[in-house]
């Protein structure tokens, strides 16, 4: 209610010719959150608010952290305004994900977005933000096609899967150097925009680079049986599999690997599921050794103190460490923070501009990146993927060798 | 594809098969019992999976010798949902059908919200049991022990439902109630004793399937949607009511599933049995075992 007669007063304001409402209002600034909150992937709609709140704290309150928007309360462009949030549950339908975007931008007035895991949700609330005007931050949807469209108001800091594929055939080339055997590769991705095409980059990569297709395997997501898509890997008994799979399906995929006595001589990983604690908990004994495109790791800490604070903020809310999923969705919110700080403004076309000159240094993020800017259709050509490895119990960084923490052991299972 | 792979698949198509038609005949046993779809079905299965999961992390003991417990409760859980909810359903005047349908539907997106709420939207997985992971290696075709041991729970409760019906009085007036609601009244059979009765059954033998799934599958508040989907195929497959269609239907349904991937590409391999289906409409519309 309060917020409602404020907008009222700003409005009696605006007649009386003080002032705009948006300047009035600017003690505020509230952006849409657009993730699954209900369905099989709930749990990464809970996480990733938990990874928000964490960047709202570091936003809205001072902290002497080396990171856009931290030091100072509030956005000291906007004179000390704080970011709220209107989280909207989008139940991972990209159609649910249409509806619940126009109602944020249209009811909630929200002045960004930033979602939404589904590279499918992400397709069309894209669509719907360009065409009121209003900039969508893709913390963490990673297909190549979302940057291909040309659109106006898309911005993506983290790398698409076309540079994380192209990082594991790096890795695999530079393996393939020291004289390890790897002939073949077998692909096992779901059915919706996010495992075809990262199928299609992995695909194109291994033709290109003389690797044989020993099996490629499109699956239904959420099935009760992965037993006859396991049997066609097991015959095909690759080199390496290159999964790309949501958290239910990373975990029925290595059961079912399991039970079918199938152990792959190596797994290289399109992260999603296999970021997730859920899929350790439950199978991580059988995934030794599994590595994972990433765009985070955590033993980064030990250079930079920001990424171990930040951490144990995190931690804090959510009982778990940040993550692929959660790292990328804390970074999403503090480069919008950065861009609201020199726009200056929260109006869409200026905001749309600052977004788009944003140069952030990688130092200055909890990321390995080089650095944060973006390109004519709003992807960060420099957010440095990197390769993380199951050890134990926790991720180790094995690529690049800039970023590695130690060599990768291979095979994963002789 | 090698015969031992031909081989597996159809022997994993029997059993996950065996498994679908012990989701399935709760549903089946209660729709021909009083012509009310359950659509909460896979929403009792979430919750037995759950049950079980919990009695696990409180009691320490394995899944397996817990069954019948979770069996028990999910029977005094059925039984409820009948007396709380679908009696008063049933009595609407007008639309009865229609308010059914909307009541059971209502619980289950309540039974599921309710189960994000208390349990989380994480993902879990039982770590402990005397057959995870233990496979049975037949010359190269693998047969896991929880999903063999599943399909042998499953032919138990058919068996035993089977007696159940044939051989005791409570079998004979479900069978009587389920032929003339109107007539059993007369002979001082307790219409709404039989129907909690059933109700409770159906959802005891949804408990067995979520108890033996607990111990290879994961366990999530949505987990129930991607059964019932092949229960409710699986049922209007082997015939609206029929018990035993049920599980000559779940039979056909994960052989035909596992065939389809031999030929087409396993994203589509639902498409064998929904055409499957569709053939079965064109030649006898009330299923494989239905009666008219």
């Amino acid at each position: 209610m309060l917020r409602r007669r404020e907008i009222l007063a700003a409005g009696a304001l605006a007649l009386a010719g003080l002032g705009s409402q948006r300047a009035a209002a600017a003690d505020e600034v509230v952006v849409g959150v657009l993730y699954a909150l209900s369905g099989a992937s709930a749990q990464n709609g809970v996480d990733a608010r938990r990874a928000f709140e964490t960047a709202l704290d570091v936003i809205n309150a001072s902290h002497d952290l080396d990171l856009p928007a931290a030091k100072g309360a509030g956005l000291e462009g906007l004179g000390g305004a704080k970011i709220r949030l209107v989280i909207a549950d989008h139940q991972g339908d990209p159609q649910k994900g249409r509806a619940e975007a126009e109602r944020l931008i249209t009811q909630d007035k929200v002045i960004a977005i930033v979602g939404a895991y589904q590279s499918s949700v992400s397709a069309t609330v894209s669509a719907v933000c360009e065409r009121y005007g209003v900039p969508f931050v893709c913390a963490d949807s990673s297909s190549p096609s979302l940057s291909r469209r040309n659109l106006k108001y898309f911005f993506r800091p983290a790398a698409n899967d076309e540079m994380f594929s192209a990082a594991m055939f790096d890795f695999m080339d530079g393996l393939r150097k020291q004289g390890k055997a790897i002939d073949s590769v077998a692909l096992f991705y779901e059915d919706t925009i996010y495992g075809i095409d990262s199928s299609n980059v992995q695909r194109k990569l291994a033709n290109e680079r003389g690797y044989r297709i020993a099996a490629d395997v499109k699956y239904k997501s959420n099935s009760p049986s992965l037993t006859a898509e396991v049997q066609a890997l097991k015959s095909a008994g690759a080199d390496v599999l290159l999964p790309t799979c949501y958290t239910n399906d990373a975990i029925l995929l290595t059961k079912t690997m399991g039970e079918l006595g199938y152990k792959p001589k190596a797994i290289i990983a399109q992260a999603a599921g296999f970021s997730e604690k859920s899929v350790y908990d439950a199978v991580g004994d059988k995934l030794q050794g599994l590595i994972s495109r990433a765009s985070f790791s955590l033993d980064l800490a030990a250079k930079r103190p920001s990424v171990g604070i930040v951490n144990e903020m995190f931690k804090k809310r959510a009982d778990r460490d940040l993550n692929d999923n959660t790292a990328r969705q804390f970074t999403a919110m503090l480069v919008l923070a950065d861009a609201l700080n020199r726009a200056g403004s929260t109006d869409g076309a200026k905001l749309r501009a600052a977004l788009a000159a944003t140069d952030i240094p990688g130092t200055r993020t909890i990321m390995p990146w080089k650095k944060v800017v973006f390109d004519a259709g709003g992807q960060n050509p420099d957010a440095t993927p990197v390769l993380i490895q199951y050890v134990g119990t926790q991720f180790v960084t094995v690529f690049p060798e800039s970023a590695a923490v130690a060599p990768p052991i291979w095979p994963m299972n002789a | 594809m090698t015969m031992q792979a031909l081989v597996q698949v159809l022997a994993s198509g029997l059993l996950t098969g065996l498994i679908y038609g012990l989701v399935a005949v709760g549903l089946s046993l209660i729709f021909g019992l009083m012509d009310v779809v359950n659509f909460a079905h896979g929403e009792f299965l979430m919750l037995a999976m759950y049950l079980t999961f919990g009695l696990v992390v409180v009691s320490g003991l394995d899944p397996i010798v817990l069954m019948p417990l979770v069996a028990a409760l999910m029977f005094v859980l059925g039984g409820t949902v009948y007396l709380g909810v679908v009696r008063f359903a049933m009595r609407a005047k007008a639309n009865q059908g229609m308010v059914q349908i909307f009541a059971t539907f209502g619980l289950a997106i309540l039974l599921q919200g309710v189960a994000q709420y208390l349990f989380t939207p994480d993902y879990r997985s039982l770590q402990v049991s005397w057959l995870g992971g233990k496979t049975l290696d037949l010359g190269g075709v693998y047969l896991p022990w929880p999903q063999v041991f599943g399909a042998l729970v499953s032919l138990a409760a058919f068996g035993g439902l089977y007696l159940l019906m044939t051989r005791t009085d409570f079998g004979r007036a479900l069978e009587a109630t389920r032929e003339d609601q109107g007539a059993v009244a007369l002979v001082g059979i307790d219409r709404n004793r039989i129907f909690a009765l059933g109700w409770g059954l159906g959802a005891a033998l949804v408990g067995l399937a979520g108890a033996v799934l607990t111990v290879f599958y994961y366990i999530h508040p949505g987990v129930g949607g991607a059964f019932a989907l092949i229960a409710y195929v699986t049922v209007a497959l082997g015939g609206f009511g029929s018990v035993f269609g049920a599980l000559a239907a779940g039979l056909i349904v994960g052989l035909v599933e596992a065939a389809t991937t031999l030929v087409l590409p396993p994203s589509l391999k639902s498409v064998g049995v929904y055409a499957l289906y569709l053939l079965v409409v064109l030649v006898r519309p009330q299923g494989l075992f239905g009666r008219l």
